[in-house]
């Protein structure tokens, strides 16, 4: 029981971040129609902007964790404006190859400033919570409630503001957006923007959890790709309950079946989707 | 108000629109008969800036606004309830109608008094203000496209189809309250299949067909026209 315990804990602090990936990924696919794999590489460079402020700047966690978020917010936004602006009316194969172009272009960078290696993060919050026989580190704990506060802050931007309300309006019916009189390339950019800074989050979370790498995104963005698939590509709700589903499985597969199969599960669980649910298990009725 | 000159839209080799003339004055509502593929939604949205003409010019009230992006129009005084609505479904009808009024959106009172007005005008809609526009019957959803275009509180008001599939008794509902908007000073300019209805409230007229403009006069010249009441009217 307590290694289940322990195991749920480990789950859910995994599923915040992946839940924060797959929000900034389905945000853009829902609202633009662009299937980012650059996604990915906004939160491999999060978790460098961290790297960085916290080795050779040694600054606070707090104004490591800023940094990376308005280094990455513009990031983003400077995604749409360079690449994803001009590809407005094309296929989905054009979006497709510019973002695969752009994740490689990012992870190149990476590679030259940063060299291959795997770099370990320093980590500000060592300390141990024990509650109930489980032992929570308190960057796990920072993980969960920064993720819950940052979900809950998208949701009121979303729901109850008029920003947040053109860019709902942007993803269910691009013309009468237009009609309206919204903004639509200013929406744009935002969305893309808004997208950074849940990359960012997400990455300068995990940061002191894991070693930094070029290649560090890649893993997560296929993952992303299978949680935002699995819970409705454009779906909100759908990201953040697949984001949790697809970690506790994968946690709970790796301690009971064997640690080789947690990797597995997010592609199983995949093509379980695919073939029995296709529109995926969270899609808004319509 | 508005003054559609000589206007050009081309698909590929194809022209929507050969050479489009028309014009609107101030109070008036002027009526756009034509049958499918005749050209009217490709005016339309030209004129609301979703398509780029190829020659041609459009003036709002002597200004030339060619060419300028949906939402600058839509802040200049057009606005436009398009055929097949595009409202936004999941959302509820109060939000839908906000995001109406989204280039007034600093003017909180203003928008507060313009909801009231559209209230008046379709009272079902204040019945259902939580609900989401996508769970509203054909003739709900049509006032809601209408009001949200007047959320924008335009001077001029382009209503596409908007008797398109409803029931005779909504659509003579819809056309009353097009009357009662005009009457409260925007001019209308009416894309209609329905000559029969459309001509009741409309002050003058134009025949659209390939493109081309090839009819226009009063309500009553209209009427009385043989090939008119052959090809719209149906008598």
């Amino acid at each position: 029981m307590t290694l289940f315990l322990q195991q749920l804990v480990n789950g859910v602090a995994l599923g915040s971040v992946y839940a924060l990936v797959a929000l900034g990924l389905t945000l853009v696919y829902g609202v633009l129609k662009v299937p980012n794999f650059a996604h990915g590489a906004l939160y491999m460079m999060a978790a460098y902007v961290v790297y960085v402020a916290l080795t050779a700047v040694e600054a606070p966690y707090v104004v490591a964790i800023a940094a990376a978020i308005v280094a990455i917010g513009v990031l983003g936004g400077a995604m749409e404006l360079v690449v994803f602006r001009h590809l407005e009316g094309k296929t989905p194969v054009h979006m497709m190859i510019a973002a695969l172009g752009v994740l490689f272009f990012l992870e190149g960078t990476a590679d030259v400033v940063w060299g291959p290696d795997f770099r370990p993060v320093p980590t500000p919050l060592d300390g141990v919570v024990s509650a109930f026989g489980v032992n929570i580190t308190e960057q796990r704990i920072l993980v969960i409630v920064a993720a819950v506060a940052t979900m809950v802050g998208l949701y009121t931007l979303l729901k109850r503001t008029l920003v947040g309300m053109s860019i709902e309006a942007l993803a269910q019916d691009r013309e009468g957006a237009l009609l309206v009189g919204i903004d639509t390339k200013r929406v744009a950019l935002l969305t893309f923007a808004i997208s950074g800074v849940l990359a960012a989050i997400a990455g300068s979370l995990i940061a002191p959890l894991v070693l930094v790498f070029p290649l560090m995104g890649a893993v997560v963005i296929l993952k992303a790709f299978v949680i935002v698939i699995l819970g409705g590509m454009g779906s909100v709700p759908g990201a953040i309950i697949g984001g949790y589903l697809l970690a506790i499985a994968e946690t709970m597969a790796g301690t009971y079946v064997a640690f080789a199969f947690s990797e597995l599960i997010a592609f199983a669980l995949l093509v379980l989707v695919l073939v029995f649910r296709p529109t995926g298990l969270f899609t808004k009725g319509t | 108000m508005l003054e559609v000159r000589d206007l050009r839209v081309r698909f590929g080799t194809f022209y929507a629109l050969d050479g489009v003339s028309l014009s609107v004055k101030e109070g008036e509502i002027v009526v756009l008969l034509g049958a499918n593929g005749a050209g009217k939604s490709t005016l339309f949205r030209t004129i609301s800036g979703l398509h780029a003409p190829a020659g041609g010019a459009i003036l709002l009230e002597g200004q030339d606004v060619t060419r300028w992006p949906a939402h600058r129009l839509v802040a200049a005084g057009i606005a436009q309830a398009p055929e097949g609505k595009h409202l936004f479904p999941e959302v509820s009808v109060g939000k839908n109608l906000r995001l109406g009024a989204y280039v007034r959106r600093r003017d909180v009172e203003g928008v507060r008094s313009t909801m009231d007005e559209v209230f008046q005008l379709f009272p079902v809609l204040r019945e259902k203000e939580r609900d989401a526009a996508g769970t509203l019957s054909g003739g709900q959803q049509q006032m809601l496209a209408i009001g949200r275009a007047l959320m924008a509180k335009p001077r001029l008001l382009l209503l596409d189809e908007p008797s398109l599939g409803l029931a005779p008794l909504v659509v003579e509902e819809v056309f009353a309250s097009i009357q009662k908007i005009n009457e409260g000073g925007t001019s209308v300019l009416l894309a209609e299949q329905n000559a029969h209805a459309a001509l009741k409230v409309a002050h003058r007229g134009y025949v659209i067909e390939e493109g081309t403009v090839s009819l226009s006069g009063g309500r009553g010249e209209l009427m009385g026209n043989e090939e008119v009441r052959r090809a719209y009217i149906g008598i």
